[in-house]
Order: C-alpha cells, then structure tokens, then sequence
C-alpha cells in the first residue's frame, strides 16, 4: 500500500472524491425538514441538484470516503488491498470543514460519507459515527446525510449512526451470492442483508415511536437504498430486477441503484467490455425499476425465465404493452388510475393530471397534449370519448414499427455514444 | 368592450383584479337602476379582459382603462383568494404573475389568464379544484406559467453561487427568466437563518438581504456598490479552488458525455456558478 503522509486538504479531496465516484446514489431526497432557525440547514423532499458533472450525473452530496485504505479485496473496487492507488484519510474536523463551508455556500445539499475498511469494521463505523456527531452536535449541520452502514460493523455503531444520518445504504455489490464469493471474498451475503435487516427493523420501530411521541429522534428518516453493480458477472436482467423486487418487498427500501460496470483494475477475471460501460443496459433497468415503485408493475409482467432481457430497442413499457394488445385501446374519460398508468406515453404526472381534469371536463386529444401525454407513443394506445386519434391498426408489427420509428426509444445521450450504428435490421427486429 | 391595462407585477396584476371586478358590480348597478348611458346591457366577465402591456393594436368598440398600483386593493384581493381558495392557489397564481412572458401574439395575456382563472374559481363550487381543469384555456395558461417560475426558482436553488465577502456577507449573484427571487430569498431564510446574505438579481436588479435571525426584504438595487463584491474573504478562493477539485474528480472518465451535462444543467446558468464558469 502506498500510503502518504502529510497531504494537504485538497490532495485528500481530490484522492477521496475519486475513490467516491463510482457509487451511484448521490440523491438528497425523501425527506423534508424546515429549518430550525439556530443550525444551518434544511431539506427537501424533492432532493435539488446542485450541479453537473462532466459525465452529465447530478451532484446533490459531497461525496467522498472517509478513507480509501481498505483492508477487503473486491475485484471491481479501485480501492481494493491490492490495487496500487495513492491513499489517504480525512479527520472528522476536515470532513465537517469541508461540508459546512460549501453547504454555507450551496455548493452541496449535504454529505455522503463512505469508506474502505480501515483497521476493521467497528474501527471505520465509529470514524464515521464521530464524524457525524460532530457534524450535527457541534456545528448544528441540519442539512442532508447520506451514510454508508459498514459490512461487519457492531449493530451498535450502525444504530446510532443512523440516528444522526437521514438515509442509509449498504450496497449489495453483486446480484447474486456467487458471484458475491467470487469478486468480494471478505463480504458475504450475510453480512450485507444482516445489516440491512437491522436498519428496515430500527426504521419501522423508529416510526411508530415518532407516531406516538413527536419529539423521538428520527431513524434514517429518507430510508435506505442499496446499490448493485451490472455487467461485471453474469446474471439476466430477469434476476437482478428479480432481486430489486424482492429488496423493495421484503427489506422495504427506498431506492435500489443499477451501476453499469467500468472494469477500473483492468482485472482480467473481469469482462473488458470495449464498447464502454453497459450504459443501455442500465437505462432500462431503472426504467423498469420506476415501473416497480410507481407503475404498480411486478418483474413476472415484464420478463420471464425464456425472456430474461430487456429489450435494448424498446423501453420495457412500450414492450409490455405490445405483447398485452388485448389491454387496449384504453379509454381516457373512463379507465382509472392503474390502467392509464399502463398506457406508453402516459406517466405517472399525467395519469394523475388525467384523473383529476376529467372531473370538470371531458377530455379529448389536444387537452391530453396540454396535460403532457407523449401523443405520439400513446396514440396508439387509446380512445378519447370512443375515438382513435388517426385511423390506426391495433396490431403488434405495425405499431412496433411506428414506435421504433420514435428515436427517443433510446436516450440522446446513449445513441450518440455510438448505439446509433446498431441496425435494427441486424438484429432481426424488423423481418 | 372594455380592457383594462396594468402593470407587470403582482401588485398591479391584483389591483386590475380588484378594478375589474369593480367596474363590472358599477356597471351592472348603473343598468339596473335604468342610468343606460353607455350601459345598453348588463356586463359580464367576458365583456371585460386584462392587458399587463400596451396592446399592439387598440381595437374599435374597446374602452380601454388604466389601472393604478394600489397596494390597498392588491391586498383586498390577495386576501379574498386566500381566505376563499387556499394558500396553494395563492401561490400558483402568484408564481404564474412572477414568469416572464415573451411577446407571442397568440397566448393569453398573463392578467387576463389571471383575472379569469380567479373569476372561474370564485364562482365554482369547485373553488380552487378548477386549477385542475387544464382543457380550460386560462387555466392551462396559469399552469404553464406557475410551472416555469417554479422549474427555474427549483433549478437555482441548487445552482445558485454564494462567495464570502470579507465582511462576512455570502453575495450572490443571478440572472433568472422569471422573478425567481421572493422564492429564493425564502428558501434561502431557512436555510441559513444565523448568515447575513444578499441574492441579487441583475436583470431585474432587486436583491433580498436577510441579516441573521431576521426575515428578508427585497429591495431595488440598482444603485449597488459593484465594488465591495470584488473583496472576498481570505479564504473563498481556497473554498472555491476545493469545491473545483471535487468537482473535477467526481466525474468518470469512461462515461463523459457533455450533451447530457449541458441539458441537465443548461448553459445560461453557468456563468454564475463556480465550476462551469468561464471567467
């Protein structure tokens, strides 16, 4: 380990910023708490972005490691025991230095505080858990803070940390428990979902408490996320949406993130993928990780065992509603909420926008355009007052045609990373 | 025919509400009690249309009327639509009168947009549900607008700068479409309620000033001293240098994309930030 001595504080931000980026969850949302007049700080639910990176991902948190020495071996983390990167460690004072004078001049919403695994476990878990007392109990910090809970750390630690923090996440790394042994030796499923479980249990408690007595202290008000890195390990998308699904039902998380890999150890035992990070690949997986929270869709719906993958083409509504034609037309001034949800080109704003306008009017084509219906992915879908919009066929080759027609089937963004080339006739999607 | 041209403010926009809806009780008093000068037909609210500009064309068979700034009868007015409609019509309608409106022919006038959306929900049983009814041209209009103010005073509430004066004062400065101000000065109490802070809006040039543990004024600014803005704290070019290393090293290479950071964060707000600033 090359380990220095002596950095100045912009030597350590630059080092453990960089160690920081590949986590995925930078949102400051979930929670709203108004000022309390004497501290600094407030939050909105909504979360606000505070800048852009050159990669084009929001900037909400301060985002960095405690430390990036790390006793684990993971093959796909940069900062693993053996990779030969410069090392360094904040103190809790520069970290609260830090937060404070760029929360003061809304660089940031709040913090994101992770790290490697110094010494042990419990070791990192109370840097951290110092970290934030100081944070709110000495500088009277009431803005945002998101934690990272530390595999392996005392229940103890974890509890009292989440006390002063507003969300808290352990990421699941990798989908599936093989693949887990695999690439991150020292972790273990168990020691990750243990953790997690304590943190669901804490929440629920914590919030009949506040039910009963409004002045408890909140536990990890914004909830718990999670975060799972694809395209390093085999799996379909039909099991790592099977796994989110099962993360929201059964851990009730708040949000699970999708990482498209970026092989940074150039470690052999690790997919090369020369055509860049599975960008496409990660779009559709949080599409249909939206139609989970607020579709009111389950992954059985959208992929199955003989259809593992997402279709790279089509977003995985459109796709759905293609092969489910006996769903449609839907009639606007009549379906309720859960079907005009189903509808491509309906979201979740403008179905509620639908509901509600109806009630003082009947609604055709030009107000759904108003509202903010994507007409042109929807038209084929349903009837204002019995009516299509054009005369168009109800037929699953002709409207996939039209749709494909649609360019922003696939982001802007991620055709012009070179997707464009790709010919829809190549691929058999056309005959 | 009769149109009334007021000022582009809450104040005057409120005030031609309050004048409005006056003439129309006047008139109709008039036609009922037989004084028929000028008054053949009793009047209704479609007989009568707001203007917050000069119009292009003065029509034939049109009276038009101007409306003084009375902070007495906007006041009336505010009062009766929160009294009756709720604090969030209130607010919708507000942040619709704050957007900016460029000179397309064919939109609603804003005051007009404003008058009839209040008039319909006064005389609703809907009351202030009828901001959901957006197949109605007014109202739809009044969303539009309230949206655009609410999007760009949500946008600067993350991108907005301050710097550290060596007084200790955080200045910051910005250039919004729409009168994003009163939004951000209130945001911004709460945030920090112990930091004196100033937020200038330079094409409008009004600031809000807040002095710690107060409310916030908005004042006109357009006599601000440019030059204690160029003395900055010892140490706001160190914080600013940090913040610039953070931003730096917290992009990933392999996925650089600059279409999506320039629609994320669109350009005109750049100049006033720290990281994307040219200068």
């Amino acid at each position: 380990m090359n380990i220095q001595q002596n950095l100045s504080l912009m030597e350590k931000l630059a080092i453990l910023t960089d160690a920081a980026k590949y986590d995925v969850a930078c949102t400051s949302s979930g929670v709203d708490r108004k000022g309390n007049g004497a501290g600094m700080g407030n939050s909105i639910a909504s979360g606000i972005c505070h800048t852009f990176s050159a990669d084009g991902r929001c900037v909400s948190l301060l985002k960095i490691l405690f430390t990036n020495e790390c006793i684990f071996n993971c093959a796909y983390c940069q900062n693993n025991c053996n990779s030969d990167v410069p090392r360094a460690s904040f103190t809790p004072d520069e970290v609260c230095e830090l937060t404070m004078e760029f929360y003061r001049r809304n660089y940031i919403e709040g913090l994101f505080l992770s790290s490697g695994i110094m010494i042990s476990p419990n070791y990192t878990m109370d840097l951290i858990y110092q970290t934030l007392y100081k944070l709110r109990r000495v500088h009277h910090f009431n803005g945002y803070i998101h934690v990272k809970a530390i595999p392996g750390a005392d229940p103890v630690l974890v509890e009292k940390a989440g006390f002063l923090a507003d969300r808290m996440s352990i990421n699941l790394e990798l989908p599936t428990a093989d693949s887990l042994k695999k690439l991150a030796p020292y972790k273990s499923r168990a020691t990750i979902l243990k953790p997690m479980r304590q943190i669901q249990n804490s929440i629920t408690e914590n919030k009949n408490e506040v039910a009963l007595y409004r002045s408890v202290p909140r536990f990890v008000p914004a909830g718990q996320s999670t975060q799972m890195i694809i395209g390093a390990t085999p799996e379909n998308d039909y099991q790592i949406m099977k796994v989110a699904e099962s993360l929201y039902q059964k851990f009730e998380l708040k949000r699970v993130f999708y990482s498209a890999f970026v092989n940074v150890n150039q470690n052999s035992d690790l997919p090369m993928l020369p055509g860049g990070p599975p960008l496409l690949r990660e779009h559709r997986l949080y599409q249909a990780d939206w139609l989970l929270r607020y579709y009111d869709f389950t992954v059985d719906e959208l992929l199955s065992e003989n259809r593992p993958d997402f279709n790279i083409y089509l977003d995985p509504k459109c796709d759905w509603a293609l092969r489910h034609l006996e769903c449609f037309p839907v009639e606007i001034n009549r379906a309720d909420y859960r079907t005009l949800l189903r509808v491509p080109g309906i979201g979740a704003k403008s179905a509620q926008r639908i509901v509600k306008a109806r009630r003082m009017n009947r609604l055709d084509f030009s107000d759904l355009k108003k509202i903010g219906v994507v007409l042109k992915r929807a038209l084929y879908f349903i009837t204002c007052s019995g009516k299509m919009m054009y005369h168009t066929k109800l037929e699953e080759n002709y409207i996939c045609q039209n749709l494909l027609a649609d360019k922003t089937q696939i982001p802007k963004e991620i055709r012009e990373t070179g997707y464009e080339q790709i010919s829809l006739f190549d691929t058999g999607m056309i005959s | 025919m009769y149109t009334f041209i007021c000022e582009d403010s809450p104040n005057g926009i409120l005030s031609g509400i309050y004048d409005a809806w006056a003439f129309k009780i006047e008139q109709n008093r008039r036609f009922r009690s037989g004084n028929t000068d000028n008054v053949a037909t009793p009047c209704t609210h479609e007989d009568i249309s707001l203007l917050c500009r000069e119009p292009d064309n003065y029509e034939l068979f049109c009276d038009y009327l101007s409306v003084a700034v009375s902070p007495e009868k906007s006041d009336k007015v505010a009062r009766t639509i929160l009294d009756r409609l709720g604090m969030e019509f209130y607010e919708t309608l507000i942040n619709a009168i704050l957007a900016i409106t460029p000179e397309h022919k064919k939109d609603i006038d804003k005051a007009d947009a404003a008058y009839k959306t209040v008039v319909y929900a006064l005389n609703s049983s809907a009351g202030a549900q009828v901001l959901h009814d957006l197949a109605n041209p007014y109202i739809h209009r009044i969303f539009t607008l309230s949206r655009a103010t609410h999007a760009e005073a949500h946008h600067l509430m993350g991108f907005l700068r301050f710097s550290e004066l060596d007084n200790g004062v955080l200045f910051s400065t910005i250039h919004p479409k729409n009168n994003a101000l009163p939004y951000l000065a209130e945001h911004f109490t709460d945030r920090l309620p112990q930091e004196n802070f100033i937020i200038y809006d330079e094409n409008r040039r009004t600031a809000a000033v807040h002095s710690a543990g107060k409310n916030f004024m908005l004042v006109d600014a357009s006599d601000l001293n440019q030059d204690i803005l160029k003395h900055y704290s010892e140490q706001e070019l160190e914080y600013r240098a940090l913040w610039q290393t953070f931003f730096e090293s917290i992009a990933i290479k392999a996925r650089i994309n600059p279409k999506l950071q320039a629609s994320n964060i669109p350009k005109r707000f750049w100049g006033d930030t720290v990281e994307l600033c040219t200068t």
